[in-house]
């Protein structure tokens, strides 16, 4: 069974439906996995996460709709995530900021001393997303680079593209700046293409 | 005027459509001119593309198991 629409989910939630909470977790899940680690670490993010999760089920009739169902897991996380933290005292893990990854597009490396490309960019096989995404290796392959991605850079692109919260909301979740996350959100993707670009060449990532 | 290795850092800001006017406009230029950051920009955008269908497919793993954890908590 799927509800398609955020009220007859909602309304599910409330009356205690197995199914629609399976379709939350479903959905969900990694993203908020992926947020609670990169906030409070790998050590406490499975643990964060199914606190959230208690925390949802059992507060689900409280929740006003003043934003997004998503938007109150995330904070849920968030606020947990943050917490635990500090409980911790550990320092934060949000250390995927500094320098660009060695061999990345964006390497002084690739590129002359004006600026221009020292070599072209190389032409695909293909640039039609159709085509690409029939390839069910290709799409295995992003799964893996984007588990191979730093804890943040992930977050962001699962927030941006999968969840499609706002850069505003995202900066309040992990408590970093619109330009960090412009950054972060620029890497993975970029990662993501260089990693297309390899499996074009070679036919695997 | 901006060189490739700017347009190729500002890409993703000029796909969400996060930069000033007059920056987007001088990307456009870039563009316009350059073929190579044509085609990374079009590179990135079907990239984009493609990674998020590729990982809009929900996973199935412990779902019910992950379920059951859940509830057990939320009675104590």
């Amino acid at each position: 069974m799927q509800f398609k629409d955020e009220s007859a989910l909602i309304k599910a939630l409330i009356q205690g439906s197995d199914a629609a909470f399976a379709q939350l977790i479903r959905q969900h899940q990694s993203t908020m996995v992926s947020l609670a680690r990169s906030i409070a670490g790998d050590t406490f993010a499975d643990d964060i996460v199914q606190e959230a999760w208690v925390s949802v089920y059992s507060n689900i009739a409280k929740f006003e709709g003043r934003s997004s169902l998503k938007t109150w897991l995330f904070r849920i996380v968030s606020n947990i995530a943050t917490t635990r933290l500090r409980k911790e005292s550990r320092k934060t893990s949000l250390d995927q900021l500094d320098g660009e990854t060695p061999g990345s597009y964006l390497d002084s490396a690739n590129f002359r001393e004006d600026g221009h490309w020292k070599n072209p960019v190389a032409t695909w096989r293909t640039e039609s997303p159709d085509e690409l995404l029939a390839e069910q290796q290709l799409k295995e392959c992003i799964k893996k680079t984007l588990n191979r991605l730093p804890e943040t850079q992930r977050t962001v692109f699962l927030l941006k593209e999968i969840e499609q919260v706002a850069f505003e909301e995202i900066c309040e979740l992990l408590n970093i700046s619109a330009a960090n996350v412009r950054v972060l959100l620029h890497r993975a993707r970029l990662q993501l293409m260089q990693m297309i670009s390899r499996y074009q060449e070679t036919g695997s990532c | 005027m901006l060189n490739c290795k700017q347009v190729a850092s500002l890409a993703s800001d000029y796909l969400d459509n996060n930069s000033t006017t007059k920056l987007n406009w001088k990307i456009r230029m870039h563009l316009m001119m350059c073929s190579h950051c044509r085609r990374f920009y079009r590179q990135l955008k079907v990239t984009n593309k493609v990674a998020r269908s590729a990982l809009s497919e929900p996973s199935n793993d412990n779902i019910d198991e992950l379920l059951q954890r859940i509830k057990e908590s939320a009675k104590k």
